[in-house]
C-alpha cells in the first residue's frame, strides 16, 4: 500500500485557495497536489465533499482496510478498532458496547445505525449485537462518534453514534467466495455476487452462515452458548438520472444459540429499505428514506419478543446567502412490540404500539469563511412516554492553520424511557420483586467538549476532551426501606464524566503503518437526596478507566502482509473485572490478486480472559481463538 | 432519530466548517478523476517520438461511454504543458485511436482490458481505468475508490513496457501492483 494514510481518521485538506474559486470546481481542484486530491472525499454526483478534519466532534472512522487487516469476524470485533468505544465481550455472542462509559449489556446511551437504519431495540434502548451480522467485506466504513449526536440523530445518541455504511453495489462486482474455520469461530462461509442491469443499475446478493464455539465457565467447563446463524440479503443502487440516486436493500436472518438450562434461544428477522436522493441545485439536495424492520427473539424461560419497526425520514439541505448552510429534516417511527411473558419476568402491558415524531434543523454559519464556522441546531422530538424533548447544540470549528483545527461544542441530549424503565416486572406475577417506574422520565445530559486535530505529512494526531453532567440517571429505589425489596425503577441518581480520547497515526514507510489510540475516562454517579439506591452507579456504568490500542500493518516480501493489534484494557468496577492485555494478529498471503489465504489469531496472550460481568460461577470467559480464512474473488 | 448517512455523511451533519460545501464547490467523483488525468501529464515522461513537434498537443482520450460529462474538457481548457496545449478526444473502439497520450478506458470496457491493451500494442499511451483488477490485468493506472477517496494503483511493468517514465512524485503516492493471472 502506498504512503497514504489509509487507516487515517483525520484528513486535513485545508487549502484556502481551493474554496475561493466557487465559480469553477475544476479550477479549484487543479490547485491541489496529488496527495490532496487523494485525501479529498469524493461523492457520486449528487453529494458534496466533506473534510473529516473539520468535523466539530470526536469522530473516528474505521475503514474497510482497517476491518480487513484486523481479522475481525463480526461487527462488535470490528468496533474494537475505534479507541473511543468501550467494547467488551461477555460470552460467545453477547457484547457490552458504549462510548464515554455507562457500559453494560443493555447500554442505552449509544445510537447504532446500519445504512441509516436504527438497530436499537425499544425494549431497553440498546442493541442486540448477536443479530447485527453485517458482511464485513461489504462495509465501506464505520463512523464512530463519541459524545452527544442528539441534535441531528436524536434520542439515544447521548454518548455516541455508530454509523455503519455499506458499499455501493457498484463497488462489489463479480463473484466473491470466502470461508474457513478454527477453534472458536468453528466454521463460516460467505458467497456474494454483484451484477449489473443496464448501464445505470447495479446489485449484489449475498448469503452467509457461521457456527461459533461456546465460551468457557471459570471452572473450565463449556458454557453451552454455542451459536449458529445464517443470513442472506441484497443491495441495489440505481443512478436514475445524473441527479437522482435510488438504493434498495434488505436482509433476512435466522439463528440459534445454546442455553445451559433451557431450550435454545432462537432469533430471526429481516429488514427492507428504500432510499431516494436528489440534487436540486448546486447548493441544495433532498433525501428520503423508508424502512421496515422485523425482529423475533425467543429466550425460553426468560421472554420472547416480536418487534416491527416502520420508519420514514426526509431531509433537505440548502444554502441561504453566502454564509448559511441549512439542513433540516422530519421523521416518523412506529413500533409494534409484542412480548411473550414468562414466570421469570413480564413486560406490562405485553403488547404496545408506540410512535415518535422528530424534526431537526441546523444552521452552519461561516463567521470567517474557511476559518471559523459555527453550527447551531436543535432536535425536537415527541415520544409517547415524555412528550416533547428538545436537544440543542452549538459547535464551533476554528481552522488554525492548514495542519491544525480546534473545535468545541456544548450539547444537551436526553435518553428517553424504554420499555425496561417503565414496563418491566419481575417475577412475572405479583408480588413483584422489581417494578418499572410509572414516573420514569428522560435522563438528561449536558456535555462540554473541546478537541484538536493536527496532521502534517505522514503523521496525524487528534485529541478530544469532554466533561458531561447527567441528571436523573436510572436508579433502583426501595419501596419500603429499609426492606431490600421490593424495588422500583426511578431517576434517583446524578452523575458526571470526564476524560480524553487520543488517536495518532504514523506512516513509517510505504510498507509499514502504525496507529494508536488511548482513552482516559472517569465516571462518577451518586444518589440524589431521598434516593435509596446504593449501587454508586455500578449497575449503570461499568467501564475501564483507561484503554490503549496499538495497530501495526506491514507489507512483507513474497506477497505477505502482517497485521498486529494489541489492546490493554484497565480494570472495571473496582477490580470486579481485572485489567487485561490481548493481542490479535493476521498473516495474509496473496499469491494472486484473486486469492487471499490468511491465518488469524485472536486473544493470543491468554488461554482465557474475562472482559465483563460480576464475579461468579457463571461468568463467561473468552478463549484464545485461531482460524484460517480463504477468500477468492473473480 | 436515525438519519440518512448516505446523502449527508455523518461528519457533515455534525460539523461546523464544511468549507468546501459552504463555498458551493462540489467535487464529484469524475470531476476529481478528470483532474487526476490532467495531473498525470506532469508526472509522466513520454518517449520523444510521442510528440513530433514542440507544440504537438497532449491528447487525453476516453474510450467507451464518457463518464466525465464536460468535466474533462473544462479541466484542460486553456491549459498548457510547456508549449503543448491539451486536447480531449473520444473513441468507441480501440482501432480508431490514432494520436493519444493518456487513455481513459470506461469501467465496463476496462473490466476486460486484454483485447484493448493488445490493440494498443504497447504504444506509449498511459492507460487508466477505474475497472476492478485493471492494473493487475495489464493496465497501467487504476483509480480505486476507497471510503470515498480516490487512490491509485500503478502497474510499473506495464508502463516500462510502453517506455513511459513515471515521476517519483506519482510513485510515492501510488500502490504498486504486479500483473497476475497471466
Amino acid at each position: 500500500m502506498a504512503r497514504l494514510l489509509l487507516g487515517l481518521v483525520l484528513v486535513l485538506l485545508a487549502e484556502p485557495a481551493f474554496a475561493q474559486q466557487p465559480d469553477s470546481a475544476a479550477q479549484a481542484l487543479k490547485r491541489l497536489s496529488i496527495e490532496q486530491l487523494m485525501n479529498l472525499e469524493v461523492t457520486s454526483v449528487s453529494k458534496r465533499p466533506e473534510r473529516l478534519a473539520q468535523t466539530a466532534s470526536a469522530i473516528q472512522v474505521i475503514t474497510q482496510e482497517d476491518i480487513r487487516s484486523s481479522g475481525a469476524s463480526s461487527l462488535p470485533e470490528a468496533l474494537r478498532l475505534a479507541s473511543n468505544l468501550q467494547v467488551a465481550q461477555l460470552d460467545s455472542r453477547q457484547w457490552a458496547i458504549s462510548a464515554r462509559g455507562f457500559n453494560s449489556t443493555s447500554a442505552n446511551k449509544l445510537l447504532v445505525l446500519i445504512d441509516g437504519r436504527t438497530v436499537y431495540t425499544p425494549l431497553f434502548s440498546g442493541v442486540f449485537w448477536d443479530v447485527q451480522q453485517v458482511t464485513l467485506a461489504d462495509i465501506d466504513r464505520i463512523e464512530v462518534i463519541s459524545g452527544p449526536g442528539a441534535t441531528l440523530w436524536g434520542a439515544n445518541a447521548v454518548n455516541g453514534v455508530i454509523n455503519v455504511i455499506t458499499k455501493d453495489a457498484k463497488d462489489t462486482p463479480g463473484v466473491a467466495l470466502s470461508g474457513g474455520g478454527g477453534t472458536e469461530l468453528r466454521g463460516f462461509g460467505t458467497a456474494r455476487y454483484g451484477g449489473q442491469v443496464g448501464s445505470a443499475a447495479r446489485y449484489r446478493i449475498y448469503a452467509t452462515r457461521f457456527a461459533r464455539d461456546p465460551s468457557a465457565l471459570p471452572s473450565g467447563q463449556d458454557a453451552v452458548d454455542d451459536w449458529h446463524l445464517g443470513q442472506g440479503g441484497f443491495r441495489a443502487d440505481w443512478d436514475a438520472s445524473t441527479i437522482t440516486h435510488v438504493t434498495l436493500q434488505g436482509d433476512l436472518y435466522d439463528g440459534r444459540i445454546g442455553q445451559p438450562s433451557a431450550g435454545d434461544i432462537t432469533v430471526s428477522g429481516g429488514n427492507v429499505m428504500a432510499k431516494w436522493s436528489r440534487t436540486i441545485s448546486e447548493t441544495s439536495g433532498l433525501t428520503a428514506q423508508l424502512y421496515y424492520d422485523r425482529t423475533n427473539r425467543d429466550i425460553p424461560g426468560t421472554f420472547g419478543e416480536d418487534l416491527d419497526t416502520y420508519d420514514v425520514d426526509l431531509q433537505h439541505q440548502t444554502r441561504l446567502g453566502a454564509r448559511h448552510d441549512l439542513v433540516w429534516g422530519l421523521g416518523y417511527r412506529l413500533i409494534n412490540d409484542r412480548i411473550t411473558n414468562t414466570p421469570a419476568l413480564a413486560f406490562l402491558p405485553a403488547h404496545v404500539a408506540r410512535q415518535w415524531f422528530t424534526g431537526f434543523v441546523q444552521d452552519e454559519i461561516a463567521l470567517v469563511p474557511d476559518r471559523l464556522h459555527l453550527a447551531l441546531g436543535t432536535k425536537i422530538e415527541h415520544n409517547d412516554y415524555t412528550g416533547f424533548e428538545i436537544q440543542p447544540s452549538g459547535r464551533v470549528n476554528w481552522t488554525l492553520s492548514p495542519a491544525a483545527t480546534l473545535w468545541a461544542a456544548v450539547s444537551r441530549a436526553v435518553r428517553t424511557p424504554s420499555r425496561v424503565d417503565r414496563e418491566l416486572y419481575a417475577p412475572g406475577q405479583p408480588p413483584y420483586f422489581l417494578a418499572g417506574g410509572p414516573g420514569f422520565h428522560s435522563e438528561e445530559e449536558l456535555a462540554y467538549e473541546l478537541g484538536y486535530r493536527h496532521q502534517r505529512g505522514s503523521f496525524a494526531l487528534s485529541v478530544a476532551t469532554f466533561y458531561s453532567r447527567y441528571h436523573g440517571l436510572r436508579s433502583l429505589e426501595q419501596v419500603n426501606p429499609p426492606a431490600a425489596t421490593p424495588i422500583v425503577i426511578a431517576n434517583g441518581q446524578d452523575g458526571e464524566s470526564y476524560g480524553a480520547e487520543l488517536t495518532a497515526a504514523y506512516v513509517v514507510t510505504s510498507r509499514w503503518r502504525v496507529r494508536a489510540g488511548y482513552t482516559e475516562l472517569r465516571v462518577h454517579v451518586w444518589p440524589n437526596p431521598g434516593s435509596t439506591d446504593t449501587s454508586r452507579g455500578l449497575t449503570e456504568s461499568q467501564a475501564p478507566d483507561r484503554q490503549l490500542f496499538v495497530h501495526s500493518s506491514a507489507d512483507l516480501p513474497a506477497h505477505l502482509r502482517l497485521d498486529v493489534g494489541l489492546r490493554a484494557i484497565g480494570e472495571i468496577a473496582r477490580a470486579q473485572v481485572p485489567s487485561y492485555e490481548e493481542l490479535n494478529a493476521r498473516l495474509t498471503w496473496q499469491p494472486t490478486a484473486k486469492l487471499d489465504l490468511s491465518i488469524v489469531g485472536q486473544n493470543l496472550l491468554n488461554p482465557r480472559h474475562i472482559e465483563f460481568g460480576a464475579p461468579g460461577a457463571t461468568r463467561r470467559e473468552i478463549e484464545r481463538g485461531v482460524y484460517g480464512l480463504v477468500e477468492w474473488h473473480f | 432519530m436515525a438519519f440518512l448517512s448516505r446523502a449527508l455523511p455523518l461528519a457533515a451533519l455534525l460539523g461546523a466548517g464544511q468549507g468546501l460545501a459552504a463555498q458551493g464547490v462540489r467535487a464529484s467523483e469524475y470531476q476529481v478523476k478528470a483532474v487526476f488525468l490532467f495531473n498525470f501529464a506532469q508526472f509522466v515522461d513520454w518517449p520523444a517520438e510521442a510528440f513530433p513537434a514542440a507544440d504537438t498537443p497532449l491528447v487525453i482520450c476516453v474510450l467507451g461511454n464518457d463518464p466525465f460529462g464536460d468535466a474533462l474538457d473544462q479541466t484542460v481548457r486553456d491549459e498548457r504543458l510547456g508549449s503543448r496545449p491539451f486536447q480531449v478526444r473520444r473513441y468507441q473502439s480501440v482501432d480508431e485511436i490514432k494520436t493519444c497520450h493518456i487513455l481513459f478506458i470506461n469501467r465496463s470496457e476496462g473490466a476486460r482490458p486484454e483485447a484493448i491493451l493488445a490493440g494498443l500494442n504497447q504504444r506509449a499511451i498511459l492507460t487508466v481505468s477505474d475497472a476492478d483488477g485493471f492494473a493487475q490485468r495489464g493496465g497501467m493506472i487504476r483509480f480505486v475508490t476507497d471510503r470515498n477517496r480516490i487512490r491509485l494503483q500503478l502497474n510499473l511493468a506495464a508502463t516500462e513496457a510502453a517506455h513511459l517514465t513515471i515521476s517519483s512524485k506519482l510513485l510515492r503516492v501510488a500502490e504498486i501492483v504486479r500483473r497476475t493471472g497471466s
